[in-house]
């Protein structure tokens, strides 16, 4: 598994953890290139079906980054977040994915540095779990024109 | 009242309006099933979709003939057979309009005859249950070869149902067959007294003296229909609504008889344009729920939503048209008429707006993840409550196994 290099969807919001993104590309710090970034204006504002779909695209982890509690621009969104992102990973654990490779973490927009630790723990721990285990289901009827 | 109630009486007003100065369009609203008929009825309490008129008795055969009506059972329960004689007295009148050539649970034509017939032949095609094994393939495939219009009827064929459950069994079907035909008590006794050797499972051909047997194959995954084949119009609903059946009806007598177009391709018959909020009766308060009860272990009001009363209602992520049958008898709604078309699955807006029902507390700053998953874990097996008749249609849609492969 050494040469596995995992895509991971990071999802930050714009107030805290974008720019606690930016600060850390300005700081010159160092991290793996493993993750595409998803600006969303609150934490809240990632819908489950988005990271659902991350994963049926084939993510193999998902990383949400939020500002931290009581520090919400929009005074309480990551608490509903938190909540929501809570029962999507007792769903994830339900289908047999691993819950970690779904992390939720907070950033605030002075972190450059937590940003940079987050981001490199994450993708170690998504490299140790290894790729995916999504399965595609292929429908019927695209089965049959495949074959033809 | 307020900015809401303001908004809601000059809806009305324009309503009222639109009514007096076009009468002809309420004459045909089979053409829009959607939305018009649901509105026009939609005065004081809404009640869901209203029937489709149609008229008196059917006038004896359609001028061209009789047309051809073929309704089939994939993998479902058979209610949605049931539901069709739900129509009442407007059943005897069908056989007017025309020849059912196959109906497993009524009538006599075998896959033979359907195989006989000339393509395009059979003019509707009403198809309920889910594709679950070989022999459901075949036939959906035959049957959408010989029609003209095909009908995903029932939630079952429109997004999977109860059979796709089976979907999150992680050994697919080896595990289920071998569950249910060892593991289960009454079989592990069976077996255990009469095959106690090796258990006997059903297997899909067997040699015997007179030649050989074969039982359709059973497939790792359970399909909707329209993941199968295409699908011409779709009604949901476990099982449809009498309102809905009347819908496909009209429009299918009006093209038979009188030449009318039929609704567009994809069309879903039988829903509203909203959630199932906007039928329920009940009043919510917008309350916080920090504990979560079954119907049984709450007194209900019948006046209260359900939400409020801290019973998981998925009304608010399910599309309108059944006239909120199941929350008026105060059973929460389970979804079975699907996810409004904005969204793809209807699991995750489920459970989003239900997370949001737990309360921020005054700990919520300093408390840590796993007292979150606590509190949510309140919700016991959200994946089979929030999935339990969309799995074939939700985005991960089987299980999955960490490490194998």
């Amino acid at each position: 598994m050494a040469d596995f290099e995992p895509k991971i969807v990071a999802f930050c919001c714009n107030w805290c953890s974008y720019a606690g993104a930016d600060g850390a590309g300005v700081a010159r710090l160092q991290m793996p290139t493993n993750f595409r970034i998803i600006r969303t204006m609150c934490s809240a504002r990632i819908d489950p079906e988005f990271i659902l779909r991350a994963f049926s695209k084939g993510a193999d982890g998902v990383i949400i980054l939020g500002c931290h509690p009581a520090d919400c621009h929009y005074i309480g969104g990551n608490y509903r977040a938190r909540r929501r992102i809570s029962l999507l990973r007792m769903v994830l654990e339900q289908y047999g994915f691993d819950p970690k490779r779904l992390n939720l973490e907070w950033v605030s927009a002075s972190e450059a540095t937590k940003f940079q630790a987050t981001i490199t723990n994450f993708v170690k721990t998504v490299k140790e779990l290894g790729p995916t285990p999504l399965v595609k289901v292929v429908d019927r009827k695209d089965a049959v024109k495949e074959a033809e | 009242m307020g900015w809401w109630a303001d908004r809601k009486k000059k809806k009305e007003e324009q309503k009222a309006a639109q009514a007096t100065s076009s009468p002809a369009k309420t004459a045909a609203p089979a053409k829009a099933p959607v939305s018009e008929a649901a509105e026009c009825s939609a005065d004081k309490e809404p009640v869901g979709l209203a029937a489709a008129d149609l008229g008196p008795l059917l006038p004896g055969a359609p001028p061209n003939g009789k047309v051809n009506l073929a309704i089939y059972w994939a993998a479902g329960c058979g209610g949605c057979d049931v539901s069709i004689l739900d129509t009442n007295e407007r059943i005897l009148t069908i056989s007017d309009m025309a020849n059912i050539v196959m109906w497993p649970i009524a009538v006599d034509g075998k896959e033979k005859d359907i195989a006989a017939m000339e393509d395009g032949s059979i003019t509707v095609c009403m198809i309920n249950g889910a594709v679950r094994n070989s022999e459901n393939e075949h036939m959906v495939k035959l049957l959408r070869q010989k029609s003209l219009i095909v009908v995903s009827y029932g939630t079952c064929a429109c997004f999977g149902g109860t059979p796709s459950l089976a979907n999150l069994v992680p050994g697919g079907k080896d595990e289920i067959l071998d569950y249910v035909y060892t593991k289960v008590p009454s079989s592990a006794a069976f077996q255990s007294k009469y095959n106690s050797a090796k258990p006997r499972i059903p297997q899909t051909s067997t040699t015997v003296p007179e030649g050989q047997l074969t039982l359709p194959v059973l497939y790792d995954t359970v399909y909707a229909l329209d993941q199968v084949i295409d699908v011409d119009y779709y009604i949901p609903g476990c099982p449809p609504m009498q309102e809905s059946i009347s819908h496909l009806l009209k429009a299918v007598a009006d093209f038979a008889y009188n030449g009318v177009a039929l609704p567009p391709k994809g069309t879903m018959v039988g829903i509203t344009s909203k959630t199932l909020c906007e039928e329920c009766p009940r009043k919510k308060e917008y309350k916080r729920i920090t504990e979560v009860k079954e119907p049984y272990q709450v007194d209900t009001n019948n006046d209260k939503c359900l939400v409020d009363q801290g019973i998981i209602c998925l009304g608010s992520a399910t599309m309108g048209g059944c006239g909120a049958k199941c929350t008026r008898v105060g059973q929460p709604c389970r979804g079975c008429y699907g996810p409004s078309p904005e969204v793809q699955e209807l699991g995750s807006s489920a459970f989003t707006a239900i997370a949001s029902l737990f309360p921020v507390t005054d700990e919520d700053p300093t408390m840590g993840e796993d007292k979150v998953d606590d509190i949510m874990s309140q919700i016991k097996d959200p994946l089979g409550y929030f999935y339990a008749f969309s799995m074939s249609k939700s985005l991960i849609r089987r299980s999955v196994k960490e490490g194998g492969q």
